[in-house]
């Protein structure tokens, strides 16, 4: 099975109860959280487990995917 | 640049870490316990349920700053209703109830008076407090010690410490820093929401329902919340639902057996929070740093109740750390001397952990549901009946 293309996370912060789960679920090495007790928004995640998307109590964490070049499309 | 000595560190002040602090300061141990926070316990991620005697074996007593309400005893559900209930006030009643020389069974707390009062008594007991401040790293250096890279209201501080504790939660960076095996599995890792409601009725029992039909992977609850409040809540295991916990709780309140009951709850406050029902770490340390707590996945893995064994384990953690640190092997901390402390938690409170968490663990692997709700429901009915080997977890 290939790699999962690198995504990046948004957060729905109106249903955001900052409870964390998605930190505690997530598999990347320390740091990659954001200041509000969720994990980052700011950065790629190259793993692209999704599982955060998974465990969030309030469904509110969505993704896009990342290109790694200009020739690979964008999957919405 | 600033450079603070102390004996011990402690990241997060939450049960675990402020227990480790209170008991190590109170022996002479130099104390500095910082939280990233700026309102301990808040937001809330926890329903708040603990025993009486694990206030006490730890040597808290029960306060109106943050206790909620007292609760007496039991009620566990299967999925259409039925139930077993295991009420104290009755089972023995001499001893247990409302009136003048009876006790409670346990309490529901506030969590965040709770923590902020623990964090009281460590400070009373000698430890230093920093709020507003985050752990950002820590190496080890020659002297035998390490040094700890914190930030506080924006201001980056070093601090030198013999041992760090790592008591920051489910959300753990400490262990991550050490480069531990922390991470969780998805089918161990509950996602749980709860509601604080006004218009529903409790009479002082920790009412527990099980059944895959209302919380796939997990149980949902009614706890009594004081001031006539209750929370209803439930976690639930991702693999086992392609819906989120709002949904679930959601038609539980909806659509359950309690839905009269329900019917005219209000919501006054929305927690949640990811609840492991998980074996504890396998290693839960390193060269001058230990886990403690949540970081050290000390969560009782067939109930979710992590404050008393957050307790407990501090206390454990504190012992070990002041007999270690004022005998002769007191200059080497290195991860060879640290897992003392491991060792030492298995034999009091891990070892039964772990027996409990193979338990869950057969009940979950049935893969027909009919079975599983069954299992589910005998085993919460009997990890709470008063003959329970784990009464004291």
């Amino acid at each position: 099975m290939s790699k999962p293309a690198p995504v990046i996370f948004d957060i729905g912060w109106n249903a955001c109860i900052n409870c964390g789960a998605c930190v505690a679920i997530c598999p990347q090495e320390a740091g990659f959280i954001s200041p509000f007790d969720t994990i980052a928004v700011n950065e790629v995640c190259d793993i692209a487990c999704l599982l955060c998307e998974k465990i969030c109590p309030v469904d509110t964490i969505t993704h896009e995917t990342i290109t790694t070049g200009p020739q690979t499309p964008t999957i919405p | 640049m600033d450079k603070h000595t102390y004996d011990l560190l402690i990241i997060g002040s939450g049960p675990a870490g402020a227990t480790v602090g209170r008991f190590a300061a109170a022996a002479g141990l130099s104390v500095l316990l910082v939280d990233k926070k700026q309102e301990l316990g808040a937001p809330i991620q926890c329903s708040g349920a603990v025993s009486r005697h694990a206030l006490e074996d730890v040597g808290i007593a029960p306060d109106d700053e943050y206790v909620l309400e007292a609760i007496y005893g039991f009620a566990i559900y299967d999925q259409a209703g039925a139930s077993t209930k295991i009420d104290y006030r009755k089972l023995k009643a001499d001893e247990y109830g409302e009136a003048p020389g009876r006790k409670p069974l346990g309490y529901v707390v506030d969590r965040r008076r709770f923590d902020r009062y623990l964090m009281t008594q460590a400070e009373r007991a000698g430890v230093e407090t920093w709020l507003k401040t985050e752990g950002l790293g820590y190496k080890p250096t020659p002297d035998g010690r390490c040094d700890v890279s914190l930030r506080r209201f924006n201001q980056e501080i070093t601090v030198s410490c013999k041992v760090l504790v790592g008591a920051d939660g489910l959300m753990s960076q400490v262990g991550k820093w050490a480069g531990l095996q922390t991470h969780i599995k998805i089918t161990e890792l509950a996602g749980c929401l709860q509601f604080i409601v006004d218009n529903v009725e409790t009479e002082g029992l920790l009412e527990i329902v099980t059944g895959h039909e209302w919380a796939p992977g997990g149980y949902a609850w009614v706890f009594p919340k004081g001031h006539g409040y209750a929370e209803i809540g439930l976690g639930v295991i991702p693999t086992l639902t392609d819906k989120p916990a709002r949904w679930h709780l959601d038609r539980f309140i909806k659509e359950s057996f309690f839905k009269d009951r329900f019917k005219n709850s209000r919501i006054l406050e929305i927690q949640g929070g990811g609840v492991p029902l998980a074996a504890p770490l396998r290693t839960q340390y390193a060269d001058n740093m230990i886990l403690v707590g949540d970081a050290a996945r000390h969560v009782n893995p067939v109930t979710g109740g992590g404050i008393h064994t957050a307790l407990s384990g501090g206390k454990i953690a504190a012992q070990f750390l002041i007999a270690h640190l004022s005998g002769t092997m007191g200059k080497d901390c290195s991860a060879a001397q640290m897992k003392g402390y491991q060792d030492t938690w298995l034999e009091q409170l891990g070892d039964k952990m772990w027996k409990l968490y193979h338990t869950k663990t057969k009940v979950f692997q049935h893969a027909d549901v009919v079975t599983r709700d069954a299992e589910l429901y005998a085993t919460m009915s009997d990890y709470f009946d008063p003959n329970s080997e784990y009464k004291k977890i």
